[in-house]
């Protein structure tokens, strides 16, 4: 059901299953070998629209609906001179607007709508920021050119992070042989039990494993923080893992000297009687959280601070 | 103490004003230490008939007497013609202005830290029969050693006595416990570990827990959470001055609401905010609790979070503006200790 046909020669992928269609700048869509035949010289103009075209800018249609494409194309042109970034704008209002602008003017120009005004306006833009493009186009070749570096960096690390794995399995298998060989040798000449000396071969062999399985996890950690920023990165792995202080332990705050005998704890007052010589509360003074305990705690204690105190 | 204090106190900024006082930041010339002034207005001719203003005199009375890590102290007292000036520690910061930076992550061990520095401070404060009753996050100060002192002694009072009669007006309202809203007049000291609780929920949430707009709203909003209460769950209740009849409202799983917090976490939340006051735990109890003792460990000090203006800006005043807008609205009630 593949209904991809070229509009010119009618030949529908069904047909030739090697169909390839092309689209260029206007985007109206040619089979290749049409797009041979009409553009033998290098440039034409387009059957459907007559815009004169240039055959290198024929490429495959990714998208079903040319019209996609044509406005991919148009984008692209549009972007090359409207390069200005967020920080350009003192507001982000401004920013949006700007942003809204390019977006109307892409659509304009897709759609056909006052093409000539809107190419116009382009024009009036790029005179009257000819500077600022110039200077941000430098910006983003700047920027691509780190981003690449970075990715090379990247790749370095991906090696040798590969090459250091390969070398520990190696490494480990090595071991492993070692192991096997030690074991039947020690099979083979010593005196004691077969099974005593199994059981020591598979504990060392258990210990081993362990012992393996913890270097290379600070290796790994090292490797994926660091992205060119590797020093960075370092600095900041100690900020991440949380600093453990001391647990909290409570202690009672120090009873300050009142110069007098100990009064009753407040345990002592409950369990011991001292309340039946106050005012109890009331159900009201209750549910508003007062209770009898701690004035009568307070009264003892107030009654006994000071009884050592001599002028 | 009371030598030469203009000279002794030099003035380097201004830091703001609320209605009983203008504060400044100053430098004590004879320690080298930068301190705040607060200086207290005398105001019209009728406040000034009690002599010195009530807010003021409960700071300097209660002050003077409290010495603790994580209380703020009062360092001096000074009189200049018919001023009264109080110097305090100077702090860099509150948790409130924390809790609303937005660059600030609270971790766990943060969270923790704050909680048992809190904890500490009022834990003194009850052995010694006071009552703060206006904890919320903008009077618990930071400096920026990370360390946290509870601020603003000018509704301390007193409380263990048989007779008293307390007023209920006290404490911001999103901090203000059931009982008090219910119009409680003999309360004690959970109205100050409600608070604790609601000022604990705003660090995990970092939005206020409870912003009531109007006193019964606030109500509404309490029971929205945890129920409304029964005469079996809080008796009694029906007798209390203020008490409403409120709409049934079916308890929520505080887990749902701080669906990050640990088990432990929730344990000291359920306990902080406990609806039937006598059921709410004290500061020791609090403390003694499995969530402080567990891990992650609180972090220490320095290693707590500072908005990013005050170790750039030496003489920034972060909470200037805040307070002075907060005074336009009327704010809480009338005091005010300003850093």
């Amino acid at each position: 059901m593949d209904d991809q046909a070229c509009p010119r020669c009618k030949t529908t992928k069904y047909r030739n299953p090697s169909l390839k269609l092309m689209v260029n700048v206007c985007g109206h869509a040619l089979c290749e070998s049409c797009v041979d035949l009409l553009f033998l010289k290098g440039s034409g103009s387009c059957p459907d629209c007559n815009v004169p075209l240039r055959r290198s800018n024929f490429r495959v249609q990714l998208f079903e609906d040319p019209m996609v494409e044509k406005e991919i194309d148009i984008r692209k042109r549009v972007l090359k001179d409207y390069n200005k970034k967020e920080e350009d704008f003192a507001t982000l209002r401004e920013y949006n607007d700007y942003l809204e602008e390019i977006e109307t003017i892409i659509y304009n120009l897709t759609n056909n709508i006052d093409v000539v005004g809107t190419n116009k306006r382009i024009e009036q833009y790029k005179k009257d920021n000819k500077e600022l493009i110039m200077k941000n186009k430098a910006k983003i070749g700047r920027e691509e050119i780190e981003l690449e570096e970075i990715l090379e960096i990247e790749k370095q690390m991906e090696e040798l992070r590969r090459a250091e794995i390969a070398r520990m399995e190696q490494e480990a298998k090595k071991q492993k042989i070692r192991e096997k060989e030690a074991l039947i040798d020690e099979l083979m000449f010593a005196e004691g039990d077969a099974k005593d000396i199994l059981n020591t071969f598979a504990q060392t062999v258990a210990s081993n494993k362990q012992e393996e399985v913890l270097p290379p996890v600070p290796k790994i950690t090292q490797f994926s923080t660091g992205v060119k920023f590797t020093t960075r990165g370092l600095e900041q792995t100690p900020m991440v893992t949380i600093e453990e202080g001391p647990l909290y332990r409570y202690e009672a705050p120090p009873v300050p000297d009142r110069c007098g005998p100990d009064p009753p704890s407040l345990h002592e007052i409950m369990t011991q009687g001292y309340l039946r010589h106050v005012k109890a509360e009331t159900e009201t003074e209750k549910a508003g959280g007062y209770s009898s305990q701690l004035p009568c705690l307070r009264a003892l204690q107030d009654a006994l601070a000071g009884l050592y105190h001599a002028s | 103490m009371m030598d030469e204090p203009i000279i002794r106190y030099e003035k380097i900024d201004f830091l703001g004003e609320g209605q009983f006082a203008t504060v400044y930041k100053a430098r004590d010339v004879k320690t080298d230490k930068i301190v705040a002034v607060k200086k207290i207005k005398i105001g019209s001719r009728l406040e000034a008939q009690d002599g010195i203003n009530r807010t003021a005199l409960r700071e300097i009375k209660l002050l003077q007497e409290l010495q603790h890590i994580n209380l703020i102290g009062l360092l001096d007292v000074f009189g200049q013609k018919s001023n009264v000036s109080l110097v305090f520690d100077f702090m860099d910061t509150d948790l409130e202005i924390i809790v609303k930076d937005n660059n600030i992550v609270l971790t766990p061990a943060n969270v923790k830290a704050y909680m048992i520095m809190t904890l500490k401070g009022l834990e003194y404060l009850h052995q010694n029969w006071i009552l703060h009753r206006d904890l919320k996050p903008n009077n618990l100060l930071i400096n920026r050693e990370g360390i946290l002192k509870i601020g603003d002694f000018g509704l301390a009072k007193a409380f263990g006595s048989p007779t008293r009669i307390n007023t209920h007006q006290v404490v911001t309202r999103w901090y203000r416990s059931p009982e008090l809203l219910f119009g409680a007049r003999q309360y004690g000291t959970g109205v100050d570990m409600w608070a604790i609780g609601c000022i604990l929920a705003e660090l995990l949430l970092r939005v206020p827990f409870l912003p009531g707009e109007t006193d019964l709203d606030q109500l509404s909003r309490i029971f929205q959470v945890f129920g409304t209460p029964t005469e079996e769950i809080w008796p009694g209740m029906k007798n209390l001055t203020d008490y409403v009849q409120f709409k049934q409202f079916p308890p929520q799983q505080l887990r749902h609401i701080f669906s990050a917090a640990s088990d432990d976490l929730i344990q000291l939340l359920e306990s902080l905010l406990a609806i039937y006051p006598p059921k709410r735990c004290d500061c020791t109890q609090a403390l003694q609790m499995p969530y402080f003792s567990n891990k992650p460990a609180p972090s220490v000090g320095a290693k707590l979070p500072m908005p990013s203006n005050i170790t750039k800006l030496e003489t920034e005043k972060p909470s200037l503006k805040r307070k002075l807008l907060e005074n336009i609205d009327g704010g809480s009630l009338a005091k005010r200790l300003q850093f």
